[in-house]
C-alpha cells in the first residue's frame, strides 16, 4: 500500500500531484496545465498558484497594476437576448444561463483563464482510478428563501439531470453515471426503444455537506462539467414549487430577479446577504435588441448599454473606432463544423466524405471567413488550446485524391449536395461560401440552404448535411463525449464507431496530460480519418464594454462572471 | 347608405373567415407539427401524443376549426411557445407600441405630404413641382434598410446626437422614437406626396377650376374653396392604406432599431415557429388590413358625392 500524502492542513493529496510538480519542473507541462490539473485533483487554487510559483520561481501574487479602488453601486447594462428561462437543466443557449447565472450557482467555476476553481463545492477529491469523486460542499451557504444549501440539493439536481424525463443534455455530460436500458417498447421498425438513465446509486449523499459520485468509467472532467451551462444547482424543491426559475427565482447567487420580460429585458438586483464577498454592482440589466448584431453596437455607441454580449468579427473595426468602447478578445475553442450524417446518402460512403475533406484548405477559409483571427482546425474537434491536443500530420488540399475518391464512389460525373446553415453570425455563411468554392474544382456542387438561427436549431441534428456551431469547452474530451460518442443526444452526425468510443474512453480516463495526449492522438486520428466533419477553423471571440466598466474579462464561452465587475 | 355599409362589413367578415380558414389549414392541419412546435423538437412521440390528446387535437378538423375560431373571436389566442405566456399578454402591448410609432409617423407624413403634394400639383411642371417630385422619388426609392443604416451612421455614430436603439427598456422615450420615425417618414412621404400631387394636378385641369380662374376669382380662393376638397379624396384612401403598411411594413425598421413593436414580434414569431403567436399576428394584420380598406371605402364614398349610394 502506498503512503497517503497529506497537505499542510491534513487533507489528502492525490498521489498524482507530486508527479505533476516534477513534470512542471522539467517543463513537460506548462504552468496553465499544471494549475488546471492540480486544482482538478482537489488542490485549492491558492495552493496551486503557490506551488507553481515555488517551482518556477515566480512571485506568488502579481503586483496590482491598476491602483484604482473598486466603487460600489452602479448598474451594468448589457445588450443580450433575453430568452425564456424556465429550467436551468434544459438550457440550450448560453444567454439563458447568463441571466440565471446571477441567481443560481454552480458547484465549480471555470474562470476566463480556463482554470476551474471551487464554487458551491469547497473542494473535491478523485479516487486514483478517477471513478469516484467526492465533493465537499461549502457550509453556511443560504438559499434566497432562507434554507441552508446542503447535499440534498446536489443529489436532487444530479437525479433530475440524469432522468430521461427531464430532457437535459447533462445526460451525455455525465456518461459514466448513466446506463442504457430497454424501455420495453418498440419503434415503428420493431427495434427496441432504448433510453438512458442514471445508474442506481451513482450519486451518494455521504453526510449533510458531502456528496460522492460513482462512475462506471474513469472521468477526468467532472469539475469542468459541473460548470457547463445546464448544471446550475437549483433548490431541492424546485419541481414542487413550480419548476420555473423565472417565476420562482430561488437561488444561492448574489442577485435576485426583479423583472423579467422575454424578448425585452431582465433586471437583476443585488439581494444582500450573499455567502461570498458582495459584488460591487447593485443591478444587472439585460436588454434584448433582437437578432440584429448591429443594434447592440449602436446601443453601445450611444451609451444605452455598457456591454455587448458578442461582437461579430465583421464589426471589430467599427468597435475599435468608437471613442467610448473597449474591444475585448478571447482565444477559444469555439468553432462550427460541417458535419455529415453517416447514415444518410450520399454520406454513408466514406469515400464521399473523404473526398469532401480532401478539397479543403482550412487556413484559407480562416482567412476568408474570419479575417484570420483564430486558428485553422483539423477536422477532429480538438483545439490547439486544449491541453491534450496532439498534433497530427498536416492535412493537404488534394483535388486529385478527391476526384479519384468520387469516381470510385460512383460520382465521377459530379456530386450535387445541399447544406443547411444559419444566416447569422455572418462568418458562418462566409465559411460555407468558401467551402462551396473549394469543393467546386472537384466537381462537387454545394447548394446553400441559409435559414434563420432558430429554424436551423430545429433541424440541426436531423439534416443530412449541416453547419453547426459548437461552443468552447475547456477540455478536448468534453466535446467529443458530447457530440461524437455513439448514441448520445447531441451526436448530430449519427457517428457510431466502437473503436472511437473505446479510444475516447481511454483518453477520458487518463489523468497524465502527456499520456492523455498520446491517447488523444489515436482519438483524433480516427475521427479525422472517418471524415465525419469538415471543421474549417477555431475562432477568436470578441465582446465590447464601455470605458466605464472595470474588471470585466471575456470568458471564452461568454459566461458572465460579474461579481468583481464595477462601474467607474 | 346603410345597405352599403352592411355589404362592406359582410365582405370584410367573409375575407377574414377565408383567411382564418387558410391559416388554420396551413398551420394546424398537421397535428404532429403543432406538437413539435409547441413542445420542441427533442420531445418523444409519447409526450407529443399526450399533449395532443389533452388539447383535443384528435377530434375532427371542422370541430377544431370552429372551436379555434370561437377562441379567436373572444380574444383567446392560446399560449406563446417562446414567451411562455398568453399570446394576448405579448400581442397587445406590442401592437400598442407599433400604434405609437405609426401615429408619430402619420403625424409627420400627412401634413408634410399633403402640403408638398398640393404645392407641387397646383402648378404642374413648375420648378417647385420638379423639385418636390424628384425629391420624393429619390427618398421613396431608398429602401428602409439603407436609410436606417445611413441615418444611424450620421446621427448615432458620427454626430452622437440620438440613441442607437429604441427598445424603450426604461419606459417610453420620445428621443428614441426620432430615428425610426425619420426612416419611416423618409420612405413614405414621397409616395403620399406624389399621389396628392397627381390628384391635385388632375383637379387643376378640370373645367370648373378653369372657369373659376377665368372668372377672376383670387387664386387662393380657387385652391382653398374649389380645388382642395376634391383633390384630397384620393390621398385619403392612400393614407388609409398607409396604416396597413405601417403595421407590417415596419418590420425592417423595428428590427434595426430593436423597437419592440408588432412587426418585430411577427418576425420573431415566424423565426421561432411560435405557432399561436404567428396565428394571432396574422389575424390581427388581416383584420387591420380589411378594416382600413373598409374605412377607406366608406370615407371615400362619404367625401365624394358622385359615388354615394353606389
Amino acid at each position: 500500500m502506498t503512503k497517503e500524502l497529506k497537505d499542510e492542513s491534513g487533507k489528502r493529496i492525490h498521489p498524482y500531484v507530486p508527479e505533476l510538480c516534477e513534470q512542471l519542473r522539467k517543463g513537460e507541462v506548462d504552468r496553465r496545465e499544471f494549475l488546471r490539473t492540480v486544482t482538478l485533483l482537489g488542490v485549492s487554487a491558492g495552493a496551486a498558484y503557490a506551488m507553481a510559483g515555488r517551482i518556477l520561481g515566480e512571485p506568488v501574487t502579481k503586483q496590482a497594476i491598476a491602483a484604482e479602488t473598486p466603487k460600489r453601486g452602479g448598474v451594468f447594462r448589457s445588450s443580450m437576448q433575453v430568452q425564456e428561462m424556465t429550467d436551468p437543466a434544459t438550457f440550450d443557449w448560453t444567454q439563458k444561463s447568463n441571466v440565471a447565472r446571477h441567481i443560481v450557482e454552480y458547484l465549480c467555476r471555470t474562470g476566463a483563464d480556463n482554470i476551474t476553481r471551487p464554487y458551491l463545492a469547497e473542494s473535491w477529491e478523485a479516487s486514483d482510478d478517477l471513478k469516484t469523486w467526492t465533493l465537499k460542499l461549502r457550509k453556511g451557504v443560504k438559499w434566497s428563501n432562507g434554507d441552508d444549501f446542503n447535499a440534498d440539493d446536489v443529489v436532487f439536481n444530479f437525479k433530475r439531470w440524469l432522468d430521461p424525463k427531464t430532457g437535459s443534455s447533462n445526460i451525455g455530460l455525465f456518461a459514466g453515471m448513466v446506463e442504457e436500458v430497454d424501455t420495453g417498447k418498440k419503434d415503428d421498425k420493431g427495434n427496441p426503444i432504448k433510453t438512458k438513465r442514471m445508474i442506481e446509486g451513482a450519486v451518494e449523499k455521504v453526510d449533510s455537506h458531502t456528496v460522492r459520485l460513482h462512475l462506471s468509467r474513469p472521468e477526468l472532467a467532472i469539475p469542468e462539467n459541473l460548470y457547463n451551462y445546464p448544471t446550475a444547482i437549483v433548490h431541492r424543491r424546485f419541481e414542487e414549487e413550480g419548476g420555473d426559475l423565472s417565476k420562482n427565482p430561488v437561488g444561492t447567487g448574489a442577485f435576485t430577479l426583479a423583472e423579467f420580460r422575454v424578448g425585452e429585458r431582465a433586471v437583476l438586483k443585488r439581494r444582500g446577504g450573499y455567502w461570498d464577498d458582495e459584488p460591487y454592482l447593485d443591478e444587472i440589466r439585460y436588454i434584448d435588441h433582437g437578432d440584429d448584431p448591429s443594434a447592440g453596437v449602436a446601443a453601445l455607441a450611444s451609451g444605452q448599454v455598457d456591454h455587448v454580449y458578442e461582437i461579430d468579427v465583421s464589426q471589430i473595426d467599427l468597435v475599435s473606432r468608437l471613442p467610448n468602447a473597449v474591444l475585448n478578445e478571447a482565444v477559444t475553442a469555439q468553432t462550427a463544423v460541417a458535419r455529415m450524417q453517416v447514415d444518410k446518402e450520399p454520406f454513408t460512403d466514406i469515400r464521399v466524405r473523404r473526398a469532401i475533406q480532401a478539397c479543403i484548405d482550412h487556413a484559407k477559409i480562416l482567412e476568408l471567413a474570419h479575417r484570420g483571427r483564430g486558428a485553422p482546425a483539423e477536422d477532429h474537434h480538438v483545439s490547439p488550446i486544449h491541453p491534450e491536443y496532439a498534433k497530427l500530420p498536416p492535412q493537404k488540399q488534394d483535388y486529385a485524391l478527391a476526384r479519384k475518391l468520387l469516381a470510385e464512389a460512383g460520382y465521377g460525373d459530379g456530386l450535387k449536395i445541399k447544406i443547411d446553415l444559419k444566416a447569422t453570425p455572418a462568418w458562418e455563411l462566409a465559411a460555407v461560401q468558401a467551402l462551396k468554392e473549394q469543393l467546386k474544382p472537384a466537381g462537387i456542387e454545394l447548394d446553400l440552404n441559409v435559414m434563420p438561427g432558430a429554424q436551423y436549431w430545429e433541424v440541426w441534428d436531423k439534416t443530412p448535411f449541416g453547419f453547426t456551431a459548437w461552443t468552447h469547452r475547456p477540455l478536448g474530451v468534453m466535446v467529443l463525449n458530447l457530440g461524437y460518442r455513439s448514441g448520445v443526444p447531441w451526436n448530430e452526425s449519427h457517428y457510431n464507431n466502437p473503436a472511437f468510443d473505446k479510444a475516447l474512453d481511454e483518453a477520458t480516463g487518463t489523468l497524465d496530460v502527456n499520456e492523455r495526449r498520446k491517447k488523444m492522438e489515436v482519438v483524433e486520428k480516427i475521427l479525422q480519418d472517418d471524415a465525419v466533419i469538415v471543421q474549417p477553423l477555431w475562432r477568436a471571440v470578441f465582446t465590447a464594454t464601455s470605458k466605464k466598466v472595470r474588471g470585466y474579462q471575456t470568458h471564452p464561452t461568454f459566461y458572465h462572471q460579474l461579481n468583481k465587475v464595477w462601474i467607474a | 347608405m346603410s345597405i352599403f355599409i352592411v355589404r362592406r362589413l359582410g365582405t370584410m367578415a367573409l375575407t377574414m373567415i377565408v383567411v382564418s380558414l387558410l391559416l388554420f389549414l396551413l398551420l394546424e392541419i398537421n397535428v404532429e407539427g403543432v406538437a413539435i412546435k409547441v413542445l420542441g423538437p427533442y420531445t418523444s412521440e409519447e409526450q407529443r401524443n399526450i399533449w395532443l390528446e389533452q388539447h383535443g387535437y384528435f377530434r375532427p378538423v371542422y370541430i377544431r376549426y370552429f372551436e379555434w375560431l370561437g377562441h379567436f373571436i373572444t380574444g383567446n389566442f392560446g399560449e406563446s411557445v417562446r414567451f411562455k405566456t398568453a399570446v394576448s399578454d405579448v400581442l397587445w402591448p406590442r401592437l400598442g407600441n407599433t400604434g405609437i410609432l405609426g401615429l408619430a409617423t402619420m403625424m409627420v407624413v400627412v401634413p408634410l405630404s399633403l402640403a408638398l403634394g398640393v404645392l407641387a400639383g397646383m402648378r404642374e411642371g413648375s420648378r417647385l413641382d420638379r423639385v418636390i417630385s424628384v425629391t420624393s422619388i429619390i427618398t421613396t426609392s431608398v429602401p428602409e434598410f439603407a436609410s436606417a443604416v445611413l441615418l444611424s451612421a450620421v446621427f448615432v455614430f458620427y454626430l452622437d446626437l440620438l440613441p442607437g436603439t429604441s427598445s424603450m427598456s426604461d419606459g417610453f422615450s420620445l428621443v428614441q422614437l426620432v430615428l425610426p420615425v425619420m426612416v419611416l417618414v423618409l420612405y413614405d412621404f414621397g409616395y403620399v406626396t406624389r399621389m396628392t400631387r397627381a390628384s391635385m394636378a388632375e383637379v387643376m385641369m378640370t373645367h370648373y377650376i378653369r372657369t373659376a380662374i377665368l372668372k377672376g376669382l383670387p387664386y387662393k380662393t380657387v385652391i382653398m374653396r374649389h380645388a382642395l376638397r376634391n383633390a384630397l379624396i384620393a390621398p385619403f384612401t392612400v393614407i388609409m392604406l398607409q396604416i396597413n403598411w405601417l403595421l407590417s411594413g415596419v418590420i425592417v425598421v423595428e428590427f434595426f432599431f430593436a423597437y419592440k413593436g408588432f412587426g418585430a414580434l411577427l418576425l420573431e414569431a415566424s423565426l421561432n415557429q411560435d405557432i399561436f403567436l404567428i396565428e394571432a399576428c396574422a389575424m390581427i394584420a388581416v383584420f387591420v388590413a380589411v378594416t382600413t380598406q373598409t374605412l377607406a371605402d366608406l370615407g371615400y364614398t362619404y367625401l365624394n358625392p358622385r359615388i354615394r349610394f353606389a
